[in-house]
């Protein structure tokens, strides 16, 4: 436990050193929201009257999503450079467990992720979008985010741990982003799909914690239809289990790596 | 395995890479606790396997290898609490001031804030890099990153420190500084320190014992004198065309020759003394017919025991 804020400490510094980074991070989800959330509302307001802060509201939990994902394509990228570099034979030779070295990682793209979707949820306010009037809904939705967040640093970490390019690695990512992304009802509605992208999209764990957000943390958009029909607690469950998968995931193939 | 209060001890330690590859094939080694052993080889033969599988970083293939008497694959943690490790490509974050990355790697292993403070200080001062110490260590130099990387592996005060290549890439004056720091270390403290390096002035400059690697197996091991000493006094290397091995036994009937080792076409005659001889080995030479095409008298050094036992010359390499 001490090793992985040791290493989510040592993360942080890193950022903090590269103001470049910061204000990327920063500006990146005042754009999204603006730039792709208002565009897409104007595009629904004429297909749909009278809908445009309902997609406002609907389109958050979405744009939380996507950033949490290149959140960890970030973080999962500073890990192959240590790995390239070998920075990390230095975590590998001192006294620490294995998974803590990667957990430290995981926490610190989370962390930043998190910083990231509280900047979502108050532009979005600013641009029409309705919050849940209940604070424990947004300590939820936070708790949904981490668990996500974890998930697919977790998926990150091992496509890291398992290529030594750089290249390869963003390929690889980019083939899993897609359909965790889009097949899914982050940007659009679920009724509005075919069938099949209907059925993909309910074996995503993006759609569980999007829609635990629209749930919880985020106030009704009526004319956006109704909400998937998925209980609460199956969202968290499924967080929670995108989590413990993805950080598995990335422990065997960095163990494997290490062989 | 009996360890006998060795600080190291290997035993048939194998580590393969995929089918083809041998890295490591079948190791023994008994280090004593307070020596300096130098495992001297050109590149690729298999010294930063050995490392990388005595300081847990890889798994061996097969066989044992103990650091204080402790397992490093099924003790592994407590391995890693008794060891030291500066790895052959500097392993810095550019990230973090010098301070810092000792600051860090102290609290990786768990060291308490005032004795963190304290043995950083001393240490900074010990690398001479206290001035140098807030400055982030992508400004540094190869030389204090080297020196950096060194008090790094010190501050925890380590029973057994691994050194890979210490002094690669350095300038002559930063070497003398590091081989200055690695013999106090033997002097001052009860460390035991496994260093590797293809250098082997460096080898004859810090070892008290040195193990000679080459295609991931220890061809010979002994102090730098004893082997040395088995050369002669003097070595002359005589290359040339004809029928070498004629030539080669007439030379060992010689009074005053020691030795005579031909490896790769390349003939070593240890004699006692190379000036006085040199002569006679020419004559020899014309008499049997061989025609030398190159003669060189030198004191016999480590690099000349590599070429007798691997049959090839390490400053090639």
């Amino acid at each position: 436990m001490n090793a992985t804020i040791l290493l989510w400490q040592k993360q942080m510094k890193k950022a903090l050193v590269h103001p470049e980074e910061i204000v990327g991070m920063l500006i990146q989800p005042i754009l999204w929201v603006i730039l792709f959330g208002v565009g897409m509302r104007s595009l629904m307001g004429t297909t749909t009257p009278n809908s445009g802060n309902d997609y406002m509201t609907f389109v958050v939990p979405g744009i939380v999503a996507l950033t949490a994902v290149s959140a960890a394509i970030a973080g999962g990228s500073t890990w192959l450079n240590e790995r390239l570099i070998g920075i990390v034979k230095e975590y590998l030779a001192a006294p620490i467990p294995r998974l803590s070295i990667l957990m430290g990682n995981a926490s610190s793209i989370v962390t930043k992720v998190l910083i990231q979707s509280v900047i979502i949820l108050i532009v979005g306010l600013l641009m029409g979008a309705t919050l849940s009037s209940n604070p424990l809904g947004w300590l939820g939705g936070l708790l949904l985010i981490a668990g996500y967040g974890i998930g697919f640093s977790g998926f990150a970490l091992a496509v890291a741990s398992s290529t030594d390019s750089s290249e390869g690695y963003h390929m690889m990512i980019f083939l899993l982003q897609l359909p965790l992304l889009f097949l899914s009802n982050s940007l659009y509605p679920l009724q509005t799909l075919p069938a099949w992208m209907r059925i993909g999209a309910y074996a995503n764990p993006t759609t569980y914690v999007v829609t635990g957000l629209r749930q919880i943390t985020l106030g009704a958009a009526p004319t956006m239809g109704p909400l998937a029909n998925i209980p609460l607690w199956l969202c968290f469950l499924i967080a929670g289990v995108f989590a413990a998968f993805g950080m598995n995931l990335a422990l065997r193939a960095f163990k494997a790596a290490i062989k | 395995m009996n360890t006998n209060g060795m600080a190291i001890s290997t035993r048939g330690l194998v580590k393969r890479f995929d089918e083809e590859v041998l890295a490591v094939d079948s190791i023994d080694l008994s280090i004593p606790v307070n020596t300096i052993y130098a495992l001297l080889g050109p590149n690729g033969a298999g010294k930063t396997t050995t490392v990388s599988m005595l300081t847990t970083l890889v798994e061996p293939t097969s066989g044992q290898a103990q650091i204080s008497g402790l397992d490093v694959v099924q003790q592994a943690d407590k391995v890693r609490q008794r060891i030291g490790v500066t790895f052959q490509e500097i392993v810095l974050d550019p990230d973090l001031t010098g301070r810092e990355s000792l600051d860090f790697h102290a609290r990786l292993y768990g060291i308490g804030k005032a004795e963190r403070l304290a043995k950083i200080d001393e240490l900074l001062k010990l690398v001479e890099l206290d001035e140098a110490a807030d400055r982030r260590t992508n400004t540094y130099s190869g030389g204090m990153k080297r020196r950096l990387e060194l008090a790094r592996g010190l501050i925890t005060s380590p029973e057994v420190l691994f050194l890979d290549e210490p002094t690669q890439g350095l300038d002559p004056q930063n070497r003398t500084n590091i081989w200055q720091y690695i013999r106090n270390l033997k002097a001052d403290t009860n460390m035991t320190l496994l260093l590797t390096t293809h250098y082997m002035d460096e080898a004859e400059a810090l070892a008290d014992r040195v193990g000679i690697m080459d295609q991931g197996k220890i061809v010979v091991e002994g102090t730098p004198a004893e082997l040395v000493d088995q050369m002669g006094s003097d070595n002359i290397r005589v290359v040339g065309r004809g029928n070498s091995d004629a030539f080669c036994e007439k030379v060992k009937t010689l009074s005053n020759v020691e030795t005579v080792n031909k490896s790769n076409g390349i003939i070593q005659v240890g004699v006692d003394s190379g000036n006085r001889r040199l002569v006679e080995i020419v004559e020899m030479a014309n008499d049997s017919g061989f025609g030398i095409e190159d003669i060189s008298v030198s004191k016999p050094s480590l690099g000349d025991v590599f070429l007798k036992y691997t049959g090839r010359q390490l400053r090639d390499i």
